[in-house]
């Protein structure tokens, strides 16, 4: 957009009457608050039976001193942020579980082979497994590290590639396509529109060959899904050809396994919107997988000593419910049922994951426990105010009492300044903050088009969108405690102020 | 009503003040009697204690020692908010400095007195009555295009007329005026003390006057005289 280079260039000029009006609905919204909370006080001293005076002088003071505005502004920037920040960060620590869950199943069974190296039989287990009536599905999966080559084979771009050096090995997901589907989110991700690839030709049978591939050719004869971003960072297109090249094991040599390899063509990509899933998985039939491990044809029955699964991915109908006693009961029967050995292990997706789910949960915590500092701040700026307020209204409090207050009542003038402040403030706050949170993706993508600078790359993170969740709880916790923390240190100078000599006030000018 | 009914009784009061722990006496056992619809000006050199006493008897400075009866009762020894009724009820009290309220206009300061006697529900149904009577001290002090106006925008007499009308709105017994004068050039002066005087003609008020100038003493039915905490001529005959 900012072709030219020029400074200033790049901001729209709509941009500067899109934020005016925003600006503007933001004043009126204000306006609005205040005379809400006018109201609001209004009601509420007809039930307090505090005299006219706390209502009146209290709203005042706080219209006419616009230092106190800073009281007002301090909450409602604290609450705001605070929802705000709150939100976001729910949204990306719900959206980081939700995705580490997306491509796990509820539970796992890990198939480690034993030395017998008996393959183990994906039929029967299968079997068992779907005879728990807490099962609703399950999928067999044969996982098998490979590198990816291009026709022609050049593997050396890939390991240039900054973001595929590391993960120069990519892992192949041998699926039963309609087990896969009902186990777990495989479905969506092949009709998830893609970011950098191109979806497969029909969803229902993803394997088939795509439409670009030509038949003639008569070979490869099976086809590969790959991750959306691996897909870019090999530049490959639908219907292209691949090699993979997969470790096997392999006594008479020297390290102990040799390489083989296979041509396959691309069927498309799939988009799991989770960045390692995206950048690192290949998904092929799980039969054409294990013909490629045990060095048989593509038509070829499979070789009996075949390795043909090594998980199987569960899914539960309640697994908040019956997730940890299924894992635990479901092992045992497998066992007692012969058809896996003592080296597995069923696993709850959380387990899997419990350390990372636990960092999760304390980032949450930390968070709270420092975003409340916020909070805290907000409300020291009342203090301070009202601090101020009290030492310049030394004579008005002195006024007061010798018209006929009580101590009591200059306390309550300045604690209805402390309240109007937190009612404003909190209000204004809240529902900015909600706004804000609700917005964000759209703000920032606001922002980043009127400024013409990218402020969320959502090719760095595994969002499509800035996640934010707003919850009630939180929010009405936010608000209440600002209320509260403002009130208890609106107290302080309301305190002091009743404390007050009258006669030291009334003394001089 | 009879002439020698006292609303107003100080019995040697005493009030020293506590500076860098030394006791300092202010006032040494003061005794002073105020009847009915009596005008009494109180007079002496700057530092003598007249507003400290007139503090103990404005129930603003609780004394050291003795006692400030209204009304017959012991003021001092009432609670909290007793006094502080009595403050709204009994008393008015004008100061040298007139001591408005800067954010209120000059019929809110008016008002004062009762937004602080009433809770709100009672002073919004008084509303009306209530400001009805406000207006109507302010016109007759003259003040009848200033209701609007903020103290800041009002001169010195007639801020003044309006902390006049403040402490005269509740219609108290007593009158309580330190240098009402004291800080307004001698016309504008002169015409306040006609107010003040005409009020307390009027309405029967018992008037006890701080004042530095003898013409004004003179025209008190009473002079009471005080130097360095002691009062000379407090009592009635
Ligand atoms: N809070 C206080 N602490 C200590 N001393 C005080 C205090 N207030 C007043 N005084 C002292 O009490 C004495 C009497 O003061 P007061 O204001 O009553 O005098 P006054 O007669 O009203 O004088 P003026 O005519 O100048 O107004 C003064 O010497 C003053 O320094
Ligand atoms: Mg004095």
């Amino acid at each position: 957009m900012n072709e030219t280079g020029e400074f200033g260039a790049g901001m729209r000029p709509e941009a500067l009457l899109e934020l005016a009006l925003a600006l503007g609905g933001f004043a009126l919204f204000a306006a609005l608050v205040v005379g809400l909370a006018y109201l609001i006080m209004r009601v509420l001293f007809l039930a307090v039976p505090a005299p006219a005076v706390v209502r009146f002088l209290s709203w005042r003071y706080l219209i006419h001193r616009p230092t106190n505005l800073i009281g007002v502004v301090g909450i409602f920037l604290g609450v705001g942020a605070l929802i705000m920040i709150l939100s976001i960060m729910t949204g990306f620590l719900d959206q980081t579980r939700k995705s580490m869950r997306g491509s796990l199943s509820d539970l796992m069974l890990i198939l480690r082979a034993s030395d017998r190296r008996r393959p183990f039989d994906a039929e029967k287990i299968l079997e068992v497994v779907r005879a728990d009536p807490r099962v609703a599905a399950a999928s067999a999966h044969l996982s098998w590290p490979c590198f990816i080559t291009r026709q022609g084979g050049n593997s050396m771009f890939m390991l240039s590639d900054p973001q595929l050096s590391r993960n120069a090995f990519v892992q192949l997901a041998g699926i039963d396509v309609d087990d896969e589907k009902s186990a777990t989110e495989f479905h969506a991700s092949l009709v998830r529109p893609p970011i950098y690839g191109e979806s497969v030709a029909d969803p229902r049978n993803p394997f088939a060959p795509p439409p670009e591939y030509d038949a003639t050719v008569g070979m490869p004869r099976a086809s590969v899904i790959v991750g959306d971003q691996l897909f870019d960072a090999h530049r490959l297109r639908r219907g292209d050809f691949i090699t993979l090249i997969i470790p096997v094991r392999d006594e008479q040599s020297e390290y102990g396994f040799a390489a083989k390899e296979r041509e396959f063509v691309v069927a498309g990509s799939f988009r799991s919107s989770e960045n390692e899933m995206d950048l690192e998985r290949v998904y092929l039939d799980r039969g054409q997988l294990a013909r490629f491990m045990a060095g048989a044809n593509e038509d070829d029955p499979l070789p009996a000593k075949a390795t043909s699964v090594s998980q199987v991915l569960i899914k539960l109908h309640d697994y908040e419910r019956d997730g940890d006693a299924t894992a635990e009961e479901l092992l045992d029967k497998l066992r007692d049922s012969g058809v896996v050995d003592g080296n597995c292990l069923l696993v709850t997706w959380e387990q899997f994951r419990g350390s990372l789910l636990g960092a999760i949960e304390n980032e949450r915590v930390l968070l709270g426990i420092m975003l409340s500092l916020v909070l805290l701040v907000a409300c020291f700026t009342v203090f301070a105010i009202l601090s101020m307020m009290v030492s310049e209204k030394r004579r008005d409090i002195g006024i007061l009492t010798a018209l006929g207050a009580t101590p009591r009542l200059s306390l309550l003038v300045f604690l209805a300044i402390g309240f109007w402040d937190a009612l404003i403030g909190a209000i204004l706050g809240a529902c900015t903050g909600v706004v804000l949170a609700i917005k964000i993706d759209g703000i920032e993508r606001w922002l980043s088009d009127a400024l013409d600078v990218q402020i969320f790359n959502r090719a760095v993170y595994i969002f499509d969108t800035i996640p934010s969740v707003v919850e009630v709880l939180p929010v009405t916790a936010i608000v209440l405690g600002a209320f509260l923390c403002t009130l208890l240190f609106a107290a302080i100078p309301a305190w002091r102020a009743a404390s007050l000599d009258p006669v030291d006030a009334l003394r001089n000018e | 009503m009879t002439s020698s009914e006292i609303v107003l009784r100080a019995r040697d009061v005493k009030k020293s003040y506590r500076i860098a722990r030394r006791e300092l006496p202010i006032l040494h056992g003061c005794d002073l009697e105020l009847a009915r619809g009596e005008r009494l000006a109180l007079m002496g050199p700057s530092g003598a204690g007249k507003s400290t006493f007139l503090h103990v008897l404005g129930l603003l400075d609780r004394p050291t020692a003795g006692s400030v009866e209204i009304d017959g009762d012991d003021a001092w020894r009432l609670p909290l908010e007793g006094r502080a009724r009595l403050r709204n009820e009994r008393l008015g009290f004008v100061f040298q400095f007139y001591h408005l309220v800067a954010e209120l206009t000059a019929l809110e300061n008016v008002l004062l007195p009762a937004m602080i006697r009433w809770n709100s529900f009672t002073f919004d149904s008084k509303k009306a009555e209530l400001q009805e009577r406000a207006r109507g001290l302010l016109g007759r002090f003259g003040l009848q295009e200033r209701l609007k106006h903020r103290p800041p925008q009002l001169s010195g007499g007639e801020r003044q007329r309006v902390a006049l009308a403040r402490a005269l709105f509740h219609d108290p017994p007593i009158l309580i005026a330190d240098e009402p004068t004291g800080n307004l050039d001698r016309e504008t002066g002169e015409k306040v003390l006609e107010l003040l005087f005409e009020e307390q003609a009027r309405r029967q008020l018992s008037l006890l006057l701080v004042t530095h100038d003898e013409r004004l003493a003179a025209r008190c039915e009473r002079v009471a005289r005080m130097d360095a905490g002691r009062i000379h001529n407090g009592l009635r005959g």
